[in-house]
């Protein structure tokens, strides 16, 4: 299996690339924010081989008894409320 | 009214109450006028219930005359305005919900109220919990009352503003990724994150399903005991809600901790620190020495991946708001509606990846609890930031020490202990193993028996 080296820090062609894909407008004075914001939060996946990462299951889990089970206000949130 | 009164704690509230020295609706008088004076300077309320309090104090005064034992009975507190309350505006601090009137209560609200609390108002949160007001916003932001060119820390920016100028006595926070915690060390008081799972979520707005704490803050640690003892417990209106028994927090304060073992992990935590969070970390752990605690250093590198917490958050945060950003985007303040819009640029794989890195996280750190009982770190690594600073157009989102235990989970600690060279609050942060808040609350306590941080004031 070929080394998988660090890749590179999110560009301002692949952030314009991932607005376009996602279907979404962000003015062009925000850019600079969202590539800082989008950039640092990817870096640590960047940095590693993501094939060494633990095999632990993601921490989002689904119960087949829940969350339709016991939400008495429609789960948390304001989205029951606003009905 | 006094400044004794306004920064009375819990149990001295209670004595006071039951000897029939102060009435609740004496003090509910007294805050009310206070909160007249001061919060036009600080913003921390939102919207004020005057009518609701003193029907709250005049409850809790037939209830003492009764010999009722309830320690939170005619304790004025507020709701970062998240939390849902029926018939009482709710606005996230977002024109969104500038008017909206919600027909129930949050599980916590209910909980306080069952236990005798007077409901002063609600307090101003950043926009959704996520983005401080801009000028202009619809809603002003909270300000620092010990420096009101500095921000009070978000998001329950509004509770560490109101606390620490003495307009209640407790306040609920919620924190995703430090939103109680960065209040508590930017204002100088106390704020517990408790295990996830612990404190309800069900009628609070939801920033982060996986992130999302709610939980006290107040000016001392034996006060967020009182606070947490009321709120603690399983609620089937939140799906990860424990149904573990809840401990005696309050009767737990007392216990030694002597040989209680702290680690202090020397990575991550103290990138970028200022010298004053340090020395004053440093000297906090002094402290904690002379009484009787084993202090030692560790590292766990694991933390140094927690970036990639804010792959989760502004996932998770998208999906919640994504309909109401493609309907009303004009709604969504300056910069939170680019941070929200964020959330759709994280791929699939990369969500993925980031809770698998979160679970290794999980794991390491475990491996280590089971070698410490507590670890101490700087609760931030600076103090407040200026609001010019933070009006930045090209700032993200500042790093802080604080989102590696939204990962993890685990029961979280923010105490003041020292004041910067220009006169700003610093905070230690402790957090224990999951479920274990007594253990923290007890350690946090003794801190505060040894020192006296927690009674500095601003001057307001």
């Amino acid at each position: 299996m070929p080394n998988d080296p660090k890749r590179p820090d999110l560009t301002m062609e692949e952030l314009r690339a991932r607005i376009a894909a996602a279907g979404i407008t962000i003015p062009e004075n925000r850019l600079a924010m969202v590539r800082k914001l989008l950039g640092e939060a990817l870096a640590p996946l960047r940095s590693r081989d993501s094939r060494t990462i633990r095999p632990l299951e993601p921490a989002v889990t689904f119960d087949a008894a829940g969350p339709h089970v016991g939400t008495g206000q429609g789960g948390t949130g304001h989205g029951a409320g606003r009905e | 009214m006094s400044d004794a009164i306004a920064y009375a704690t819990i149990r001295e509230l209670g004595t006071r109450y039951r000897k029939r020295e102060l009435s609740p609706v004496e003090v509910t008088r007294a805050l009310l006028a206070r909160i007249e004076k001061l919060d036009p300077a600080l913003h921390a309320f939102v919207t004020l219930t005057p009518d609701r309090a003193l029907a709250d104090a005049r409850a809790a005064e037939d209830a003492l005359r009764r010999g009722d034992e309830r320690p939170l009975l005619g304790i004025p507190v507020g709701h970062k305005d998240i939390y849902l309350t029926k018939g009482i505006r709710t606005t996230g601090g977002s024109a969104l919900f500038a008017d909206w009137v919600p027909d129930s209560d949050s599980t916590v609200g209910r909980r306080w109220q069952d236990a005798g609390t007077v409901l002063l108002g609600k307090l101003i949160t950043h926009e959704f919990a996520f983005g401080l007001q801009f000028p202009g916003h619809r809603f002003q932001p909270a300000r620092n009352p010990w420096n009101l060119e500095h921000i009070p820390g978000g998001s329950s920016s509004g509770s560490g503003a109101a606390l620490t100028a003495g307009l209640l006595h407790g306040a609920t926070g919620s924190d995703t990724g430090g939103s109680i915690r960065g209040p508590a060390a930017f204002c100088g008081i106390t704020g517990l994150k408790p295990t996830y799972g612990r404190v309800s979520r069900a009628g609070v707005m939801t920033l982060s399903w996986t992130l999302d704490h709610t939980g006290p803050m107040a000016r001392t640690v034996e006060d967020c005991a009182y606070l947490l003892q009321a709120i603690a417990g399983h609620d089937a209106a939140d799906p990860a809600s424990s149904t573990r028994p809840v401990d005696d927090y309050v009767g737990a304060l007392d216990g030694s901790v002597r040989g209680l073992r702290i680690g202090v992990p020397r990575n991550y935590f103290f990138e970028d620190a200022d010298t004053d969070n340090v020395r004053a970390f440093e000297d906090a752990l002094g402290t904690l020495r002379k009484l009787g605690a084993d202090v030692r250093d560790l590292q766990i590198p694991a933390f140094n991946l927690s970036r990639s917490f804010m792959l989760i958050m502004l996932s998770e945060a998208f999906a919640y708001h994504e309909q109401d950003l493609r309907l009303h985007p004009e709604l969504y303040g300056e910069m939170l509606r680019e941070r929200l819009l964020t959330g759709a640029l994280v791929t699939g794989p990369e969500y993925v990846q980031a809770q698998r890195v979160r679970m290794q996280i999980c794991a390491d750190v475990a491996e280590v609890m089971k070698t410490v009982d507590v670890l101490a770190t700087p609760t931030t690594p600076k103090t407040a930031p200026t609001f010019k600073t933070m009006y930045d157009p090209e700032l993200a989102f500042p790093r802080t020490n604080m989102p590696p235990f939204n990962l993890t989970g685990q029961p979280t600690l923010a105490l003041p202990c020292g004041l910067s060279a220009s006169g700003l609050p610093l905070s230690l942060q402790l957090s224990g193993r999951a479920f274990e808040e007594a253990t923290v609350l007890r350690l946090g306590h003794a801190y505060q028996r040894a020192t006296d941080w927690h009674t500095r004031r601003p001057p307001v």
